[in-house]
């Protein structure tokens, strides 16, 4: 059921013309646990089109960092194929970039040594990678900032270090993890419009992963809700908003009825989260 | 211990300082002072405690000698040579234990219970092995530095954020570029920390094995003195090396202070 209702909208006809770039075919994770086997995620498909915005949203437990993982590279131990451009990934691949719901800014480097460092790595000279660095502190608005440390910036400020340095590899998907989820709900906003200007402006295919239906709406083209365990994807709701967008399209109405009707997706799956969190915490105060 | 006692005692006294300060003064002069006392009371032979006045002389002689400068940069050379030898050694092992459970379990409890046991029982071996002269104190200082460092670094890296080590690898870095980029700098507190340890073991192992058999370095100029029973020359000479051993601590720290600036 769950398989069906995810590729039913697939053959729908698509929010934006674009060949296919990831594509994540009948994904099963089981984990082993003291407890037996957990299953994160079951069969779970999906398609990213090239310059998509897609995010997967679900309650806290639905497996969606599962998918972050996997789609990384990260986590290999699963059944089902992921492909980027047709290429099976077995490992963390060149064509995707990573951030971080962590803090994940190397502190003993400055800002532009930070953003530098994907292209260090890959043996780009000084001078160039400093040049390429810059580019994308600017665009992430952090120019005046290049010699400062992690330490010496704000929570929201580290954010943006990390996503210009994952900006900075030039990946053909952007993948993210719940990336504003320590910050601040203005802070939030903020850099949601500044990961939406960017995205637009480098027409980025994007997967965004997220518990925040706001913050899905107002970015994505599509939006896959997940259910609570075992993590299935119920649903994908195509979002018919104009672009460019900004922050401001939280008040218009359309914007309001996609809430709703992905909050009425949520809301169940999120409540058998919330009943399954209070049985276990009472069991274990029981015992 | 000099140094957690000043942190903890100037801090909240910071406007009027002056008392600590005359408090740490005064135990000086007040050891000086018995010491003088002792000295000329005569309880015990004048030469045992000789008096300050023939401390000092014999400094001022000590410093203006060649001789002296020779031995020091010997076993400076010595204690380099082990730090540096000890701190690679450890940094590897440091490495290979904390990132690798099986090797962890499998040899970490025998540096743990060789990490306490005194060196200088090796030293027997280690003459054998290595000769009379230097080599036998740089393998003795190896030997004392190694431990401290190797477990400091395998400690310090199973504390790495992991999400670190995450970006490096969604980035794709080699094992080299893990190591060098990200492992070895996220853990250079515990690193600095390691080496600092290592140092202060590291000087131990090297002067105590000097003053063991030894024909060149400060121990060995040491226990000359005491063998000729010239005691200002050696109270001289153990001053000296306090206040180097003090300084060469300092400057480790100095770097310790450093990094953390950066830090946060």
């Amino acid at each position: 059921m769950s398989a069906s209702s995810a590729t039913a909208p697939r053959s729908a006809s698509p929010p934006q013309p674009g060949e296919a770039i990831l594509d994540v075919d009948h994904l099963h994770v089981a984990f082993q646990t003291p407890d037996g086997p957990v299953i994160a995620v079951e069969d779970v498909s999906l398609t990213v089109r090239k310059g998509e915005f897609l995010s997967i949203i679900g309650p806290s437990g639905c497996g969606k960092s599962t998918v972050f993982n996997v789609v990384g590279g990260l986590l290999t131990e699963h059944e089902g194929r992921v492909s980027v451009a047709g290429e099976t990934i077995v490992g963390p691949h060149p064509s995707i970039g990573m951030v971080f719901q962590e803090e994940s800014t190397f502190p003993w480097r400055t800002v532009i040594d930070n953003v530098a460092f994907p292209l260090e790595l890959t043996g780009m000279p000084k001078a160039q990678r400093l040049e390429r660095a810059r580019h994308f502190i600017e665009m992430v608005g952090l120019q005046g900032f290049e010699r400062r440390y992690p330490g010496e910036l704000s929570g929201g400020m580290r954010q943006r270090v990390s996503l210009a340095r994952t900006l900075a590899s030039e990946p053909k998907i952007l993948l993210m993890d719940e990336p504003f989820a320590a910050l601040d709900e203005q802070t939030r906003l903020l850099l949601g419009d500044k990961v939406l200007q960017i995205q637009q402006e480098l027409q980025q295919t994007t997967l965004l992963i997220t518990h925040n239906i706001t913050e899905a709406v107002q970015m994505s083209d599509r939006i896959l809700v997940m259910t609570y365990r075992p993590g299935k994807a119920k649903r994908i709701v195509e979002i018919d908003l104009p672009r460019p967008r900004t922050s401001e399209i939280v008040g218009s109405e359309a914007f309001g009825r996609y809430v709703a009707q992905i909050w009425a997706d949520l809301r169940e799956e999120a409540s058998r989260g919330l009943t399954d969190d209070e049985t276990s915490r009472n069991r274990g105060s029981a015992s | 211990m000099a140094a957690t006692g000043s942190l903890t005692a100037s801090a909240p006294v910071r406007g009027r300082p002056n008392r600590v300060t005359l408090l740490r003064i005064g135990i000086i002069v007040a050891v000086l002072a018995g010491w003088e006392l002792l000295s000329r009371s005569g309880w015990l032979y004048r030469d045992v405690v000789p008096s300050l006045f023939a401390i000092g002389k014999a400094i001022v002689a000590l410093l203006s000698s060649g001789e002296y400068y020779f031995h020091l940069g010997v076993t400076a050379g010595e204690i380099l040579a082990a730090l540096a030898i000890g701190g690679v050694l450890g940094l590897i092992v440091g490495l290979l234990l904390g990132g690798n459970r099986f090797l962890a379990a499998a040899f970490e409890s025998y540096l743990y219970y060789l990490g306490p046991t005194p060196k200088i029982i090796f030293f027997p071996i280690l003459i054998m092995w290595f000769g009379v002269g230097p080599g036998s104190k740089i393998a003795m200082g190896v030997l004392s530095a190694f431990f401290p460092i190797a477990l400091s670094v395998a400690a310090g890296m199973r504390e790495i954020d992991r999400v670190l080590i995450r970006v490096g690898k969604s980035f794709r870095a080699t094992t080299w570029q893990m190591a060098t980029k990200i492992y070895v700098p996220a853990m250079r507190h515990p690193i600095i920390n390691g080496v600092r340890l290592g140092l202060g073991v590291g000087l131990i192992g090297t002067l105590l094995a000097e003053t063991k058999l030894s024909n060149k370095g400060i121990g060995y100029l040491i226990i000359q003195a005491y063998t000729l029973f010239d005691m200002p020359r050696m109270y001289a000479m153990l001053i000296v090396l306090f206040v180097l051993a003090i300084g060469a601590n300092a400057l480790v720290g100095r770097l310790g202070g450093l990094s953390n600036i950066k830090r946060r």
